[in-house]
């Protein structure tokens, strides 16, 4: 597998929470490579890696398909679309963004900039409902094609910079959904201390939705959220960072199992991969948040592929981290001598 | 005209560093005009047309567009930069960038959403607070790429929307494939055409080309504002897409002729082209320097609403070009006339 080419063929499709279904059968298919019965169960793709055995505890791999975006909640006489947010947008960006609005087919648009002369010269960060959607379309034009409900995503495809690192938009989490797809890669053929199962799990973005039902459903012993996390960047706060580059940061938390995060961590050690630690003091707001208190319980942990710009059409990640990520799962679920 | 367009608008060439550009534009106009390049970089084209008007006439427009110029090479990696010309630090941060003379690409990053405070969410970032992100691990990497004083540019697509066009540059590539277009047919009247540089940082080629042609008269080819958008309403729409030609009668740094802009209005009533005024004084352009060089230079300014100008997803409407290409066509007829 080719873990660039994965990481961009995931994140370049859209999804943003809700209108999962592209990005959901795109994620299907790769994962039925290792998962011959995978499908698409209330929105989340679901799939069993591997033979389950008897006795085993079970183990789920958590990554999330969708992304943040926006809803078109009105077509303006002039022809503009107005839309409400999906997740948690940074709308100080907006400006001049161009997008994709995914109707009956896909059309484009930019986010509209006001001019300095309409704001008085002050850099007024617009409130969602003062955001609009140009198309060059007219209404009348529009309503054949768009209708209200219908996502919006950024326009942005993925490049490389400098080393082994790229940028995209969605590599949160598609990034993470591509470590697991390599893990289940680097596990074929192997025997497993766990009964494996891969859920890519719908509106995370919203409130870790998907995770919620899905867990339920698979109803776990253990539970792994492969995410993202907080890249160290100019403006961030050093000490709420992980690195680019230094590997996967394992979640440390009092609603994580201690278990886990020290299984993960002596996992690192043995196969001498690097990594680091996330320390969180409540909840990890991810999807380990759910299932962790699923059904009876399960025991859950977080690993989080460091990202810059998070939320952004510019994130950045290090391939090398998404890599390290899967040899660590992969170390941890191969069964011992 | 699209083709053209396209192509000057993906060539990247800020203000000061536009020898893309310029090699672009004399490739295309070298065998139907004579030209020299002046000691600035401006291109001076000089085209014979079938007579020899009493009175010279110089068609301008700006081959230079807003940008970045890095300024120095963090301790990080990561790269501080200045802004070519006036940009929105709101249509900078979470952007694709193109750096230096390789072009390797960048992204002008934010902190995330969810580390802003309230207030901060609120405010747009401070464009010196702001920086390029290449991915370079550290300094001694970066520095193997960049250097202080390269040049970053917006890396946006050319994409159409609807009958529209969304592109970087658009201000004032639109106003040089119009000039090229106009120079590929032989005119009326011998014509000066001067693609000029550093528009964007305040006029300055423009004053020294328009000494060297000593025009009697002027048409300035620009893309301006146009805030025809959701919200915006009456006289603070400026001009609005789809309605022709902009032609000013005063911006901030020129009041325009008035005999000129009567012309270009009737020009436009007799051929059936769609022409409009701004509906708000503000701004300016090439003809701030051109009007008052030499004993004066009697001038016009002939516009493209454009929406979301200097940022990398700029618009403008196609019929706009289109008719605007023509307006301009036979006023460079007309004026000679006078």
């Amino acid at each position: 597998m080719d873990l660039k080419q994965t990481v961009t063929a995931l994140s370049e499709v859209h999804g943003a929470s809700g209108s999962e279904r592209n990005a959901a059968e795109a994620a299907l298919e790769m994962l039925r490579s290792f998962c011959p019965d995978a499908g698409i169960i209330n929105g989340n793709v679901t799939g069993h890696f591997g033979e389950h055995r008897e006795g085993l505890p079970s183990l789920v791999l958590d990554a999330h398909i969708d992304q943040i975006g926006f809803a078109v909640t009105y077509i303006t006489d002039d022809g503009f679309i107005k839309v409400g947010n999906i997740g948690g947008i940074d709308r100080r960006l907006l400006p001049a963004q161009p997008v994709v609005i995914h109707g009956k087919r896909d059309i484009k648009g930019v986010i509209c900039s006001v001019p300095p002369h309409l704001t008085g010269g002050s850099s007024k960060v617009p409130e969602i409902d003062e955001v609009s959607i140009d198309t060059g379309m007219t209404k009348e034009e529009l309503e054949l094609i768009i209708s209200q409900g219908d996502s919006v995503t950024f326009d942005v495809s993925c490049r490389e910079l400098l080393g082994s690192r790229i940028t995209g938009g969605a590599l949160d989490d598609r990034c993470g959904a591509a470590a697991i797809l390599y893990a289940l890669e680097m596990l074929k053929g192997k025997k497993t201390a766990y009964n494996v199962t891969v859920i890519f799990s719908a509106q995370e973005e919203v409130g870790e939705r998907g995770a919620k039902i899905g867990a339920f459903d698979i109803n776990p012993d253990i539970a792994i959220a492969v995410d993202v996390s907080f890249a160290y960047a100019i403006g961030e706060d050093e000490s709420k960072c992980g690195y680019l580059g230094k590997g996967p940061m394992i979640g440390i938390s009092p609603s994580l199992s201690r278990e886990i995060s020290d299984g993960l961590i002596n996992a690192a050690k043995a196969g001498n991969i690097p990594y680091q630690t996330e320390v969180m003091s409540g909840l990890t707001s991810t999807n380990a948040d759910r299932y962790s208190v699923n059904r009876c319980g399960a025991k859950a942990c977080t690993l989080s592929i460091p990202l810059r710009n998070m939320h952004t059409p510019a994130e950045v990640i290090d391939l090398t981290d998404v890599e390290l990520t899967a040899r660590l799962l992969a170390g941890f679920i191969t069964e011992g001598e | 005209m699209k083709e053209l367009l396209k192509e000057l608008c993906l060539t990247d060439g800020i203000s000061g560093d536009e020898s893309a550009v310029r090699e672009l534009i004399i490739n295309k106009i070298k065998d139907v005009c004579e030209y020299r390049v002046d000691s600035l970089g401006s291109i001076i084209c000089f085209r014979k047309g079938r007579k020899t008007p009493a009175k010279k006439l110089m068609i301008c427009a700006h081959m230079d567009e807003v940008g970045f110029m890095i300024t120095s090479v963090r301790g990080d990696g990561t790269l501080s930069f200045g802004t070519v010309g006036g940009i929105d630090p709101s249509v900078i941060i979470g952007r694709q960038v193109r750096v230096g003379k390789e072009r390797i690409n960048g992204v002008v990053g934010s902190t995330a959403v969810h580390n802003l405070s309230k207030e901060q969410r609120e405010k747009a970032p401070d464009t010196d607070s702001l920086y390029i992100d290449i991915g370079a691990a550290d300094k001694a990497e970066a520095e193997k790429y960049v250097s202080p004083g390269d040049c970053a540019y917006f890396s946006s697509e050319f994409a159409e929307l609807g009958t529209r066009i969304k592109s970087k540059a658009l201000d004032d590539r639109a106003g040089c494939a119009m000039m090229i277009e106009l120079l590929r047919e032989e005119p009326e009247y011998d014509t000066y055409f001067v693609f000029n540089v550093q528009e964007e940082i305040g006029l300055r080629s423009s004053a020294v080309s328009a000494f060297a042609v000593a025009p009697d008269y002027a048409i300035v080819l620009e893309a301006t504002t146009a805030a025809d958008i959701d919200g915006a309403e009456g006289a603070k729409r400026v001009c609005e897409l789809g309605k022709g030609s902009v032609i000013s009668f005063m911006d901030r740094h020129t009041i325009y002729d008035k005999e000129l802009y009567s012309l270009a209005f009737d020009i436009a009533k007799e051929e059936g082209l769609p022409c409009q005024t701004k509906t708000m004084i503000a701004g300016g352009n090439d003809a701030g320097a051109i009007h008052i060089s030499g004993k004066g230079v009697r001038t016009i300014a002939v516009s493209l609403p454009c929406r979301y100008l200097h940022s990398p997803s700029s618009v403008i409407e196609s019929a706009d070009l289109e008719s605007t290409y023509r307006l301009v066509r036979t006023l460079s007829k007309r004026i000679p006339e006078l």
